[in-house]
């Protein structure tokens, strides 16, 4: 009897704070993600604009880790069971990949742009999955920097 | 709409580049599933099951990049990468992400 | 080549359907589906305990002593006194096979019948016993659960449950363990029912011994009292045991249909030297 209130209790605390956090972790992605259009970010190998004006290049990552409340750990077992899209875990993995995506940009606010974006993503739990969900994404990229920073997006 | 792994689209001249898009998806097979392939592991042998699961996750990982670069208004992306992780166990976790661009 | 950055206007990587009406659909499926499975596997386990016959399950269980897993046994006279008392029923039962008690030393005030013949008394209950009555009483209740094979029943169906959930849910999930939790709920009006057939077969082994039932609330009416003030109506659902003043009102009832004699029981440490250890 104990035992399905303490789950009960764990499972309603989970789901209140769990989407309180995600409706502000979305809010400040969305807003980031506004900040930061102007910078290109590009996943292919060339850069845009003339090779000639570049003054240097570095390579820039971001990453983070993110774990899932109680609650959707809880529908995430029970999503095993019959099969099918795991709800649960789609915002955990969309969250971290954007977040992970503007730590980069972050990182290098005055790169004019950043070519060949890769993600990775890892399990740092996997061991004991059915215990912590949580992932680890890592995103990493070539910045470039223009001689004359005050450049606006280049035209090829 | 275009989709490569290469820097362009053979034969055309990218004239927009919109920046990165995604689509992710998690999915699960059922129990049933799950229990056919820890025999089939006694055995080996292709994993019907599994294979059919990660094919479905990667279809609908890309129709929803697809989706997504539509509403950027691309008509093409290029240089489209994978990348899979497990967070639950049994769970198949695909994302996919590309440039959208225009091409002409 | 130019850049021209824009958003996604909404986000198609996830699902924009509700978290919370999944979960309900998927718990009602995943009970549902247990419940029914169980149910049918249940019945599987009493057809089968009708194949075995009472000289096969005391063959099975004859090297298996399961009452190690409760608790130290103390062995003293006291232990040869109920033997010697379970012995001396036997003129009022049919039971076969042999019965042995074992007293384990617990706080716990119960008794249990395992497989095999085994009894398992808690020295708890004989220290709140009054009388000697009320001690063959919870003896012959244990006889009842024999002759009612629900020794098996209950083995077979918790072995039943046990292997549902971890197949389900994994060995040590937080939702096997509300499965478990849920599912005991179930199990228990269904032995609350076994428990009310024991009650029944152990009064009649009583009129047969003493030629009176007297005594046979005694254990109930100790516990009464001791719960009395705490525990709410609530938690009384859950018990295994029919509520306690059901029980006792049952078992006046049932006396007076059959017509047994309401007589004098005899002290209980008139018979048993009980020790203060125990």
């Amino acid at each position: 009897m104990e035992n399905i209130a303490v789950i009960v209790i764990l499972v309603s605390l989970g789901y209140f704070f769990g989407r309180m956090a995600e409706n502000k972790h979305y809010q400040s992605i969305r807003e980031r993600e506004q900040a930061f259009l102007s910078l290109p970010t590009t996943s292919t190998k060339k850069p845009m604009g003339n090779i000639d004006h570049i003054s240097h290049v570095q390579l820039v990552h971001g990453n983070v880790v993110i774990s899932v409340d109680y609650f959707k750990r809880f529908l995430a077992t029970l999503r095993n069971i019959f099969g099918g899209p795991i709800q649960a875990y789609e915002t955990l993995l969309d969250r971290a990949r954007r977040e992970a995506v503007l730590r980069l940009k972050e990182s290098c606010p005055d790169a004019n742009q950043i070519i060949n974006l890769r993600l990775e993503t890892s399990s740092i739990s996997k061991g004991d999955s059915e215990r912590i969900g949580s992932v680890e994404v890592l995103a990493y990229g070539t910045a470039i920097y223009h001689q004359d920073s005050n450049a606006q997006a280049p035209i090829l | 709409m275009f989709v490569t792994n290469i820097e362009d689209v053979p034969g055309k001249t990218i004239t927009v580049c919109h920046g990165i898009v995604s689509g992710s998806t998690v999915r699960a097979k059922h129990m049933g599933r799950d229990i056919m392939a820890s025999l089939k592991n006694i055995f080996g042998g292709e994993l019907k099951g599994y294979t059919e699961l990660l094919g479905e996750s990667r279809e609908q990982a890309i129709e929803r990049m697809k989706a997504q670069a539509l509403q950027m208004g691309a008509n093409a992306i290029v240089n489209v990468r994978f990348s899979t992780s497990s967070v639950a166990a049994g769970a198949a976790e695909i994302y996919v992400y590309g440039t959208a661009v225009n091409v002409e | 080549m130019k850049y021209q950055p824009s958003l996604p206007e909404h986000n198609d990587n996830v699902s924009h359907h509700h978290p919370v009406r999944e979960f309900v659909i998927l718990i009602f499926g995943v009970v549902g589906l247990v419940v029914i499975s169980f149910l049918i596997l249940g019945l599987f386990v009493d057809q089968a305990v009708n194949y075995i016959s009472p000289e096969d399950e005391a063959q099975l269980f004859a090297k298996v002593d399961l009452s190690g897993a409760f608790g130290d046994e103390e062995s003293s006279t006291t232990q040869e006194l109920l033997q010697q008392l379970i012995d001396s029923l036997g003129r009022c039962h049919n039971i076969l096979f042999p019965l042995t008690v074992h007293l384990i030393k617990s706080e716990d005030i119960n008794a249990l019948a395992l497989p095999g013949g085994d009894i398992v008394i808690f020295s708890a209950l004989l220290k709140q016993l009054p009388s000697i009555n009320g001690l063959t009483f919870v003896l012959a209740h244990e006889l009842g659960h024999f002759k009612n094979r629900d020794h098996l029943r209950s083995m077979g169906r918790g072995l039943v449950l046990a292997a549902l959930i971890t197949y389900f849910a994994g060995a040590n999930s937080d939702v096997s363990q509300m499965l478990a939790s849920s599912m005991t709920l179930g199990q228990t009006k269904y032995s609350q029912s076994r428990e009310s057939k024991a009650d029944e077969t152990a009064l009649d082994i009583l009129n047969c011994y003493y030629g009176h039932v007297g005594g046979a609330t005694d254990l109930f009416e100790t516990l009464q009292q001791e719960e009395e003030g705490s525990g709410s109506e609530l938690f009384h659902y859950f018990d295994s045991h029919p509520e306690i003043q059901k029980r006792i009102e049952m078992i006046h009832a049932l006396s007076k249909k059959q017509g047994y004699q309401v007589g004098e029981t005899q002290p209980l440490n008139d018979h048993f030297a009980i020790q203060d250890t125990l």
